[in-house]
């Protein structure tokens, strides 16, 4: 069983994903055979992370953002189809307005999903156009998938809670990137490996 | 416990800017306080550095409205969080301006003289901690956003300007108290001779006084010289 995660520019840096690894490693239980850091950057954006499926075509694979906080045993992931979140935690009124109501920082598969890639590869110019704001858009109107039920909640409203949700295992920070930074606290830093990103 | 926060980064002010900042408020003050500068620089004068990331979807001053936030720079519930501007030399005792009796949800800003339709002056905001937590909650919701919408309004003329606009939108919004420190404890200067003379004329008519500066000479009054506008840099005078 194969960790993915990716890194590309400058947004994140080697202790996100020092952070990502320590937090596995130290509260998930996951038995990983390998943690692979996918950093090919033909992009300059989230569509990088296309081509994660054209590399790792064999084994089961779970991919994480690097800006996840695990803070407990997570619950199996492991997944046969493409599957990835939904926004759960959204909305339902923004759900409505939103381009898409899925949600890649958590992506499972096992074997060979490379025609995602091959199918955006044909066309990348064109899927760029016309799905600018976000990869999951890309995934929600042009893949087949599935979803995991709720395995994680959004720091989004809770980033005042004094202590982790309990019912999860997973918090993902997306937008909330700056909470991971040196000079914010909160409950996710006690997780952290060392102290938090420069 | 005061904390006194400011933002420097590398590219229109220099090091030397928070320096003296930093000792004209210790000069100044017998009140205790932690100096924080959010900065790109590790050289710099302050009791806490705080990095400032490049690479933020946040830009520029707009970095002040982290510390509206309780949850950054190690902030206690019970502290008084005052943000500064690094373009302002202290000249007088500024006890009173410092522990200011700030409450619950209100904001306290320079009083200011001149013609400001705004009424709000970024160089000086003093609140309780977490008080007015919305200013950074709402902002980070949608920084691209508010970054540039009072630009892209033509309410300022310079991108990535109107950070006062938006913290004036947001006390108003969440109906917030704002309380103005009194006028004549600010003086507005600049580096240009023509400018300085209107603003001498205009602080000398609504004070009843003889000079705002004169030369070496600074009125009485004054505790605070702000080197305020698009641009502007203290004058080599005051850096001294």
């Amino acid at each position: 069983m194969r960790i993915i995660c990716a890194k590309w520019g400058k947004k994140y840096t080697d202790w996100h994903v020092k952070n990502l690894k320590h937090m596995i490693d130290t509260y998930s239980g996951i038995n990983y055979d390998k943690f692979e850091v996918f950093t090919k950057n033909n992009y300059g954006n989230m569509y990088n992370k296309l081509e994660i499926f054209n590399t790792y075509k064999d084994d089961e694979n779970i991919y994480f953002d690097l800006d996840m906080v695990i803070y407990n045993k997570v619950p199996n992931l492991i997944r046969k189809n493409f599957t990835l979140m939904y926004d759960w935690w959204k909305d339902p009124l923004d759900l409505l307005t939103a381009h898409t109501p899925l949600n890649s920082s958590i992506v499972s598969w096992t074997g060979d999903i490379s025609h995602i890639w091959k199918k955006f590869k044909s066309n990348d110019k064109h899927y760029l156009k016309i799905y600018p704001h976000s990869i999951d858009e890309f995934y929600y109107k042009e893949i087949e998938y599935d979803t995991f039920n709720k395995i994680c909640y959004s720091i989004k409203n809770h980033q005042y809670d004094t202590n982790a949700n309990k019912k999860f295992s997973i918090c993902t920070f997306g937008q909330m990137q700056h909470l991971f930074e040196k000079g914010w606290n909160g409950w996710w830093s006690t997780y952290f490996t060392q102290s938090n990103a420069d | 416990m005061i904390k006194i926060c400011t933002v420097y980064f590398e590219g229109f002010y220099t090091p030397d800017y928070v320096a003296k900042l930093y000792d004209s408020l210790h000069k100044h003050t017998s009140v205790d306080f932690e100096f924080i500068c959010i900065s790109d620089n590790k050289n710099i004068k302050a009791d806490t550095i705080l990095p400032y990331n490049h690479y933020s979807n946040v830009k520029k001053h707009w970095h002040k409205l982290k510390f509206f936030s309780p949850l950054f720079a190690n902030q206690n519930k019970n502290d008084d969080i005052i943000i500064m501007d690094i373009d302002q030399v202290i000249v007088k005792n500024i006890d009173e301006l410092i522990s200011w009796p700030v409450k619950e949800n209100e904001l306290v800003t320079y009083g200011q003289w001149w013609d400001n339709k705004l009424g709000i002056n970024g160089g000086f905001y003093k609140f309780k901690s977490g008080s007015l937590k919305f200013v950074w909650d709402d902002f980070i919701k949608s920084p691209e956003y508010w970054q540039l919408h009072y630009y892209n309004k033509g309410d300022v003329h310079k991108k990535w300007y109107g950070e006062q606009n938006y913290v004036k939108w947001k006390i108003q919004e969440h109906k917030a108290r704002l309380t103005k420190t009194p006028l004549e404890w600010l003086c507005k200067y600049s580096d240009n001779y023509k400018e300085n003379l209107y603003l001498n004329n205009l602080y000398m008519n609504k004070f009843n006084t003889d000079y705002m500066i004169m030369g070496d000479d600074i009125n009485d009054k004054i505790k605070i010289i702000h080197f305020t506008g698009v641009g502007r840099k203290i004058n080599e005078n005051y850096m001294r």
